[in-house]
């Protein structure tokens, strides 16, 4: 019998944080541990809705439980936007490519997260911590329209403690009501504000487009390299395994060739921005 | 081998009836009252016709169903034999093997159906206004790829194998009825008459020949597209119809117990088919959509698969209710061939 490639693992929501008015976590427990390398996906289903693509944002060394951070933007978000602790979900996977961590030992490390980007961004972020000493520095550059859009606020702290970490946050802006003692500027310009020799180092960035684009225009200006420059594109990643081609741009598959490509390898391609 | 054709279709009968073989089905294109040609299941009263041109339904939706459950994937085995196949739906398989069938994932449900299916092809008699094999390196009959191919040659048929199903077909078929030897007449008869239908082939699209160059394609001018895409409506016939499109959407209908996914066919032409959450789509005009159809079939798919995903068929001419060319678009968007290649 041949393994039914969207075989789907039953998985129960355990607990539910609500990160920002837009965006939660869901920590759910999987019936069948589905190992993977930090950087892959797997697509979620919430019965009778539908299933979409999504990065775990825990560590690859977590194996017990899986944590997914969501943002309410479609019709299956709204959904999981509606899921209690409790809930039968369905997870298949993992797809895709991972970051080359192993690349990456005794070097600077750049990781750009902005908006439900910083989700994606976590799990590497997580994973790297595990192995800390294997690395020269991380710097996690997190950005978010406002400061109630800002996840993973009570983190912060304990990161920020540890050695060889480096922690920066901004916001768009910061309307009335709200507080913020941090930058507020786009997360592109917070590259002005750390001491970085970009030679050689890995930046990774993940966000919404536009903020891909830029960030990768202003990157390139500060002389980090195409070949570093590791971008997740979003595109419409149906079915993860290469079968249904909607997520094709170009000649390659967003969900097995990627869903990380280096900027070099897909600039010339038509459309990566949108 | 030989075999007589009225011998073949009153056998053809008995396994229907019978199911000889252990066939369930005999499946071959019949004539409709307004003339289109349909794969249908055989039974008595069919006006079959296997030789002639292609039907107008790719064999694709009888591998690769319109909606189909693929997540519980199928139990019950269901054995078919499909005749009338032309060659521009097995040359359509080559893709669909690899996109169904390849190192990364199987299609459990195609593979089902792949198996469990004898496909015999036929040489083209006869040509469809809409054909056009012949520009994009095809053929009006096959060589490789069918289990049993059929060639017409009057009251008889040339028989030829390609697989041990099609063996086992003839094994079958000798049970019941005369198969004699054929000799090199009856050959030569095939070559000639394959070479007929070639002729009107290139007589049918001597306006349409074209240099070869569809990587050129990528560089037209977009105000020649947005000309083009004017009479598309976006309807998604021609891909629902192309037999080598195979975009798909996955439909949850989960139960309490089991994950259940179906999925049916995609449209690159609909406008939501690339949209992400929250709204951004690569595509969100008719005509960047248009484009990239003809780009997908001519150039993306010949990088994905190492051939075109056009195959000539013509059906999405035929079917499209703009009246959009395929084979005079491509002309148009594309230089003159250069006189070494006419």
């Amino acid at each position: 019998m041949v393994k039914n490639p969207y075989q789907t693992i039953p998985a129960i929501i355990q607990e539910i944080i609500e990160e920002s008015p837009l965006i939660r976590t869901l920590k759910v427990k999987l019936e069948t541990p589905i190992p993977f390398k930090t950087g892959q996906f797997i697509e979620l289903t919430i019965p009778n809705v539908g299933e979409g693509p999504f990065t775990p944002s825990s560590s690859h060394y977590t194996t017990d439980w899986m944590e997914i951070t969501i943002m309410k933007a479609g019709f299956v978000t709204e959904a999981v936007h509606k899921t209690k602790i409790g809930d039968r979900i369905g997870i298949r996977g993992p797809y895709g490519t991972c970051y080359p961590i192993d690349k990456w030992k005794g070097k600077d490390i750049l990781i750009m997260g902005g908006g439900v980007g910083m989700a994606p961004t976590r799990s590497l972020f997580l994973t790297l911590l595990h192995d800390i000493d294997n690395y020269r520095s991380v710097t996690f550059l997190m950005g978010a329209k406002t400061p109630n859009d800002m996840i993973y606020k009570y983190l912060i702290e304990d990161w920020k403690k540890i050695d060889k970490v480096n922690i920066v946050r901004s916001v768009d802006r910061v309307p009335e009501g709200e507080t913020w003692s941090e930058n507020v500027c786009l997360i592109t310009k917070l590259l002005d504000k750390i001491d970085l020799d970009p030679h050689g180092v890995p930046v990774v960035v993940c966000g919404p487009p536009v903020m891909m684009k830029f960030g990768t225009f202003d990157l390139l200006k500060h002389g980090y390299s195409e070949e570093n420059i590791y971008l997740s594109m979003e595109k419409k990643m149906y079915c993860g395994i290469g079968q249904c081609r909607h997520c094709v741009f170009g000649k390659y598959y967003a969900c097995k060739d990627g869903p990380v490509f280096t900027y070099d390898k897909v600039k010339n391609e038509e459309n990566i921005w949108e | 081998m030989i075999v007589n054709a009225s011998h073949l279709f009153s056998f053809l009968k008995r396994i229907q009836s019978e199911r000889l073989g252990g066939f369930d089905a005999v499946i071959l294109p019949e004539r409709t009252d307004k003339g289109n040609l349909f794969f249908t299941r055989m039974n008595g009263e069919t006006k079959v016709e296997i030789d002639s041109y292609r039907a107008t339904d790719p064999l694709k939706s009888l591998l690769y169903f319109p909606r189909e459950q693929i997540l519980p994937g199928k139990s019950k085995l269901v054995k078919r034999l499909i005749l009338g196949v032309k060659n521009c739906d097995l040359t359509a398989l080559e893709i669909l093997d690899k996109a169904m069938i390849n190192e990364d994932f199987i299609d459990p449900v195609y593979q089902f159906w792949r198996e469990n299916t004898t496909i015999v092809s036929a040489d083209c008699t006869e040509i469809s206004d809409s054909c056009h094999c012949n520009l994009v390196d095809g053929k009006p009959f096959a060589d490789k790829g069918f289990d049993v191919n059929l060639s017409n040659i009057g009251t008889d048929y040339v028989i030829n194998t390609g697989s041990s199903k099609g063996e086992e077909f003839i094994e079958l078929l000798r049970k019941y009825i005369p198969i004699s030897d054929d000799h090199a007449e009856d050959r030569e008869k095939v070559r000639e008459l394959r070479q007929k239908t070639m002729r009107k082939l290139e007589a049918r699209n001597s306006d349409f020949v074209r240099s070869g160059d569809y990587f050129s394609l990528k560089n037209v001018n977009i105000q020649k597209w947005k000309d083009e895409a004017k009479s598309c409506v976006g309807c998604g016939g021609c891909t629902n119809i192309c037999p080598t499109c195979y975009c798909l959407i996955l439909n949850d209908e989960t139960t309490a117990k089991d994950f259940i996914k179906v999925r049916s066919y995609d449209s690159c032409q609909i406008h939501g088919y690339a949209r992400v959450a929250g709204g951004a789509s690569p595509r969100p005009k008719m005509y960047e959509r248009f484009r990239n159809r003809y780009l997908c079939k001519l150039t993306i798919m010949k990088e994905n698969f190492g051939r075109l995903g056009c195959t000539g068929c013509g059906r999405c001419i035929d079917v499209c209710p703009g009246k959009i060319e395929f084979r005079e678009v491509v002309c148009r968007m594309m230089k003159p061939p250069k006189a070494e290649e006419l």
